[in-house]
């Protein structure tokens, strides 16, 4: 368990992330009160970076769900091994002409193969998806659903009930019962409203862009062979091109990425053509593209 | 802290955030958590508890700052608030009052112990029955504080104390430091008679911000449309956003469930073959229903701007749910629109369909030659999975209305929906063509005010696009 908001800023650093504040206080605040967190914010601000993280700093182990549009109960909770199921029925076939031998009629031998459910409907067929996964655990886990605004709504609903109790009913196996509360973890890019049942029981937490100073942080942190000097243009730029208004604007990811490019490249400092060369990793819409090529005078003002 | 924390959630609530009992608990106990030692912290805890919409986080801050402000007065930073608080006359007097075993009043005690939280409660009991529900300006300020005041016993505070210096005197201190305890004891006088008015002006804020929230919210929605100032356009932007989200979400999740299969047992068995007849792998059925066609026609002559802004902002919003929406915009020469809205941001491709299209905007609205331009060139595109809505008011200046043109489209399409951003009782009256085009329409409302354009398209949402057409 955290000691402090400033132990949870500390271990997140070590496991090389920086938290801020806020972000550290509202993790501090879900280990302790045992809620699961809802993190908003655009993509590649660190949302799942942070689930991870958070399972190595606690040493849990991390079960991820990753959500997708169709995702339904079965496929987040357990599923039947059917084929197995019939595989064992087919190769058992004569046990069960057997076991039917002497009744006379239809209904009495179905009520015959009903009275062996047990043996098809065990554990031993059933293969546990991430929910049941993190409840069954021995161990501590961190749960993270990934992206949850990509489900459907009705899956929401299932998944709160699941948070409220963390225990699931099996109907031929009865009722599973998590050994440790998991530590949860959802995110969302805000492709769509949730549910306010869902947001009623979470601790809210919004992640926008860094601003420069953590941004130069992260930089130094993920792109260590960076220059300096390159590492603090890049960030002003970034920065500079988010102010664009652009359809999609660089996230942490891209600046990551493009940091990247350009010590590949050995580049010393942002000179025009080489950032036009490269402009493809922090912009990806044409649209937007040609926006940052017209305002580069300004993006890279004062920067060298 | 509870009851205050307590508070500041009803004016949460007053503005009109959403706060259910178990959020404003889990504040509470988040609250316990992280303590009052940090500021930041201290927010954090509130907001990340109470506040699950971003747009919400604006006023959350404004009104934590008129209840927290003095935070760091009350917790750590306290002596700066109450003056020098000195620890050795503290011991002294505490000492004498044992060994004389004095009883002083209640409220000296809290003078000269007390923390500023329980100066703040005292304070605030104080203000309970002396009308402050009555304090709405700035000149009130000094009564109601004196008000406060005299409900304090300050003569008793003045005996006790005046006995303390005696009993002090007689025990033999030297007179500086005697003139030393009695300043310290007139600061915190001071110091709590500034709290009183600290308390008296942060509630009068507090006033000021709920009626100002409540003034923006309930008579925004209910003014005429045409009314609205640019200021409140901007912030009706954000209602109507909102009310787009809401809209979406609904009709999302209506067009997944009606899509959803069912057992394709054809294709089940089919897929068994290979698996000599067990049905090893399902097969659904997808049902695909068609998603609906838009395309919406705009008055944008001056008098019914803003509401054809905030429909193009609803239809920009609701684009998704559609298969196909395309936009014109019409004043007398009709244009469509529906590049810009591919292209640019919301806010842009408004004020472009506002202001740039090519159209004459300063001519008189002439809705029969813009509907005729648009039979003529569009007709052959319209189907019977297409919606018409119509904005516009109808007034035609006098000029041939042209209705066999809507004749023709309403014979095309699904149906012709018309929003008329003018009061009912006009339609008909002076240069309102109204009741002409109304009949080959399938909806007419009236739309004048942002609460009727969002009920209306709600409406249409929920039953005209569900009769599966
Ligand atoms: N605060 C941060 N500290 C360290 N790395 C970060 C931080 N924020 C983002 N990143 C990096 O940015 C990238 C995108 O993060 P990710 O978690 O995938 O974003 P999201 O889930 O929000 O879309 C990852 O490589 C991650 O390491
Ligand atoms: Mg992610």
């Amino acid at each position: 368990m955290f000691q402090s908001v400033e132990e949870v800023q500390q271990r997140f650093r070590q496991a090389r992330y920086i938290a801020s504040r806020r972000l550290s206080t509202v993790v501090y605040l879900a280990e302790r009160m045992a809620r699961p967190v809802l993190i908003e914010g655009p993509a590649g601000v660190g949302k799942t970076e942070m689930a991870k993280v958070l399972a190595e700093a606690t040493r849990r182990r991390l079960i991820r769900l990753q959500c997708y549009e169709g995702l339904d109960e079965g496929k987040a909770l357990y599923e039947w091994k059917y084929a197995k199921q019939l595989l064992y029925t087919q190769l058992l076939k004569e046990r069960i002409g057997e076991l039917i031998e002497d009744t006379h009629s239809l209904p009495e031998a179905v009520a015959k193969i009903a009275g062996q459910d047990d043996a098809f409907f065990s554990f031993r067929f059933l293969s546990p998806r991430p929910l049941l996964q993190a409840i069954q655990a021995d161990d501590e886990v961190v749960l993270l659903v990934d992206e949850i605004d990509k489900a459907e709504p009705e899956f929401e609903a299932f998944l709160l009930e699941v948070l409220s109790d963390f225990q699931v009913s099996v109907p031929e196996l009865g009722t599973i019962t998590a050994k440790h509360i998991p530590l949860v973890v959802l995110t969302s890019n805000n492709a769509r409203e949730l549910s306010d049942g869902l947001k009623r029981r979470c601790l809210h937490l919004f992640i926008d862009f860094p601003p420069p100073k953590d941004e130069l942080e992260i930089i130094r942190l993920k792109v260590p062979e960076i220059p300096e000097r390159l590492a603090q243009a890049v960030v002003t730029a970034v920065h500079r091109i988010r102010a664009l208004e652009l359809r999609k604007p660089p996230s942490v990811s891209e600046s990551l990425d493009w940091a990247r490019s350009l010590v590949i490249l050995n580049a010393q400092q942002l000179d025009p053509t080489l950032v036009e060369a490269t402009l493809t990793m922090l912009v990806k819409y044409e649209k937007d593209l040609e926006r940052v090529k017209g305002a580069l005078d300004k993006v890279l003002a004062d920067l060298n | 802290m509870d009851q205050r924390i307590l508070e500041f959630i009803g004016d949460l609530r007053r503005a009109e955030i959403r706060i259910s009992p178990s959020e404003a608990l889990d504040a509470l106990a988040a609250s316990a958590e992280v303590g009052l030692r940090d500021r930041e912290t201290f927010k954090t805890a509130l907001a990340t508890t109470l506040i699950k919409e971003f747009r919400d986080l604006p006023t959350f801050d404004r009104l934590f700052d008129l209840y927290f402000l003095d935070l760091q007065a009350l917790g750590e930073g306290l002596k700066k608030a109450l003056g020098p608080e000195d620890p050795r006359i503290r011991d002294l007097l505490d000492r004498l009052m044992a060994e004389e075993g004095i009883e002083i009043d209640p409220l000296t005690e809290l003078l000269l112990w007390g923390q500023g939280t329980e100066m703040e409660l005292a304070i605030r009991r104080g203000g309970e029955h002396v009308g402050l529900e009555r304090l709405m300006y700035f000149l009130q300020i000094g009564y109601f504080s004196r008000r406060i005041h005299d409900r304090f016993d300050w003569e008793a505070i003045e005996r006790d104390l005046a006995r303390l210096m005696q009993l002090l005197e007689a025990r033999g201190l030297d007179p500086g430091r005697l003139a030393r305890i009695r300043n310290y004891l007139d600061l915190r006088l001071e110091a709590f008679r500034r709290l009183i008015r600290q308390h008296v002006e942060r509630e009068l804020e507090r006033r000021a911000f709920r009626q100002g929230e409540k003034l923006t919210r309930e008579v925004l929605t209910d003014k005429p449309l045409f009314a609205l100032t640019a200021e409140e356009v901007a912030q009706m932007k954000a209602v109507v956003a909102r009310l787009a989200r809401k809209i979406k979400d609904a009709l999302a999740l209506r067009q997944r469930q009606e899509e959803k299969g069912r057992l394709d047992s054809r294709r089940t068995v089919r897929k068994s073959l290979q698996y000599g007849g067990i049905p090893m792998e399902l097969r659904f059925r997808r049902r695909h229903r068609d998603k609906p066609k838009l395309i919406t026609i705009c008055d944008v002559s001056d008098s019914v701007r803003n509401a054809s802004r905030f429909m193009l902002q609803l239809v920009w919003s609701l684009q998704e749910c559609f298969s196909r929406v395309r936009s014109y915009v019409f004043v007398s020469e009709i244009a469509e629109v529906t590049q810009a809205f591919n292209t640019y941001p919301v806010d842009k491709a408004i004020e472009w369909a506002l202001r740039a299209a090519p159209v004459d905007y300063h001519c008189r609205s002439d809705f029969g030659y813009a509907f005729s331009r648009f039979c003529r060139t569009e007709l052959e595109s319209l189907d019977r999975k297409t919606t018409i809505l119509v904005l516009g008011d109808a007034r035609n200046n006098y000029n041939d209305p042209q209705a066999w043109a809507v004749t023709h489209m309403r014979e095309r399409v699904k149906g012709i929906i018309w929003l008329n951003p003018e009061g009912q009782w006009g339609w008909g009256i002076g240069d309102s063509v109204m009741p002409l085009y109304a009949p080959h329409c399938d909806v007419v409302r009236e739309c004048r005010t942002i609460g009727q354009l969002a009920q209306v398209v709600d409406n249409l949402v929920h039953h005209w696009w569900r009769r599966g057409r």
